[in-house]
C-alpha cells in the first residue's frame, strides 16, 4: 500500500511544508497522513456546529421532539457529507462511517443543548410567571 | 433567567477549570503519570497496529503475540488508574462539596425553560427541588450537568488531558468485545 501512493507522487512533491490543517479542512480532497488531525477536525468542527444549531434553534424557535431529532439529523449528516463527499476520506480506515459519525458527537449534542436551552429561555419565557 | 443561566456556565467553566488545575498538580505533572500515560499511549499504537494486520490471521503465533500484548497493556492501564484514584478521590469529595453548596442556593429555583419535555427518567433530574408539575421547568442541577458535559472536556482536548483515541479505543476492547474475536 506504502509503494502505491509513493510511487504515485513524485517525490519533491511530498517535502514541501504540509499545509495547516485549518486549510486542508477547508479544502476539498485533501490528504491526511496523520488520522488523529483529522479526528481533530472532526470533533471540533462537531463542537461548532452544535453551539451554532444550539443558538439557531432558540433564536426561530424550535420546540420538542423536532428539534432534537433535526439536530441528530443535521448534525449527522452534515459530518457524513464532509467525509465522504467533500473530503472523500476511506472510512474504513478510520473504522467504519459510525467510527467518524460518533466522534465528539455526545459533547457536541451536550453544548447544543446548553445553548439551546439559554437562547430560548432567555429570549421566549416569561419571567413574571414565577416573579 | 440570563443571570442565572449565565452564572451556571460561569460556574461551570470555574469547576472544570478547577478539577483539571487540581489534577494537573496531583496528577498529570508527575513523572510517573507521563512516564505509564506514554508507555500506554506507545504500546496501545502498536497493539492497534498488529491487529490491523494480523487481526485476521488464525496463526497462533501472532495471536499468542497479541494476547501477550494486550495483557502488558491491561496492566499498565491499571496502574495508571490507581495514579489517578488518589486525585480523583479528592476531587471527588471538594466537588461534592461544592455541588451541594450550589445546591442550596438555587434550591427551589427555576433557572430555565427547557424548549422540550424531557424523558421520564430524566425529569426526576430536571426537575429536581422544584415546586409544582411542569415538567419544562429546568432546575440547577440538570443544566449545570449539560454544561459540564460539555465543557469539561472541551477543556480537557484544549489542553491536552484527554486521553487519546488509541487509547480509549483499545481500552474498550480490552473490557469490550475485543479479546473474544481472538479466542
Amino acid at each position: 500500500m506504502d509503494g502505491k501512493t509513493t510511487s504515485k507522487a513524485p517525490r519533491n512533491a511530498e517535502t514541501p511544508v504540509i499545509s495547516s490543517a485549518w486549510s486542508r479542512a477547508l479544502s476539498s480532497n485533501a490528504s491526511w497522513p496523520d488520522k488523529e488531525e483529522f479526528l481533530d477536525v472532526i470533533y471540533w468542527a462537531r463542537q461548532a456546529l452544535g453551539v451554532l444549531l444550539g443558538i439557531v434553534w432558540g433564536l426561530i424557535p424550535l420546540k420538542g421532539l423536532l428539534g432534537l431529532l433535526l439536530f441528530v439529523v443535521i448534525n449527522a449528516g452534515i459530518i457524513y457529507f464532509y467525509c465522504s463527499s467533500f473530503q472523500n476520506v476511506d472510512e474504513e480506515e478510520y473504522g467504519g462511517a459510525w467510527e467518524l459519525t460518533k466522534e465528539g458527537f455526545m459533547t457536541s449534542f451536550a453544548g447544543f443543548l446548553v445553548t439551546w436551552i439559554i437562547i430560548y429561555s432567555g429570549l421566549y419565557y416569561d419571567v413574571e410567571k414565577y416573579a | 433567567m440570563w443571570a442565572d443561566t449565565l452564572l451556571i456556565v460561569f460556574i461551570s467553566i470555574c469547576t472544570a477549570l478547577l478539577g483539571e488545575g487540581l489534577t494537573w498538580v496531583m496528577v498529570y505533572r508527575t513523572e510517573k503519570y507521563q512516564k505509564l500515560k506514554a508507555e500506554v499511549e506507545k504500546q496501545s499504537k502498536k497493539l492497534e497496529k498488529r491487529k490491523e494486520i494480523h487481526g485476521d490471521s488464525l496463526d497462533k503465533q501472532h495471536k499468542k503475540k497479541i494476547e501477550r500484548e494486550e495483557e502488558r497493556l491491561k496492566n499498565n492501564n491499571r496502574d495508571l488508574s490507581f495514579v489517578k484514584m488518589k486525585s480523583m478521590f479528592a476531587i471527588g469529595f471538594a466537588f461534592t462539596a461544592l455541588l451541594s453548596m450550589f445546591n442550596s442556593i438555587f434550591d427551589g429555583r427555576v433557572v430555565a425553560r427547557l424548549p422540550f419535555l424531557p424523558l421520564n427518567w430524566i425529569q426526576g433530574l430536571s426537575h429536581r427541588n422544584l415546586p409544582g408539575e411542569d415538567f419544562y421547568d429546568c432546575s440547577f442541577i440538570f443544566l449545570y450537568i449539560l454544561c459540564t458535559m460539555s465543557i469539561r472536556q472541551n477543556i480537557q482536548k484544549l489542553l491536552g488531558f484527554a486521553p487519546s483515541r488509541a487509547v480509549s479505543k483499545q481500552g474498550n476492547s480490552l473490557f469490550g468485545t475485543g479479546p473474544a474475536q481472538f479466542k
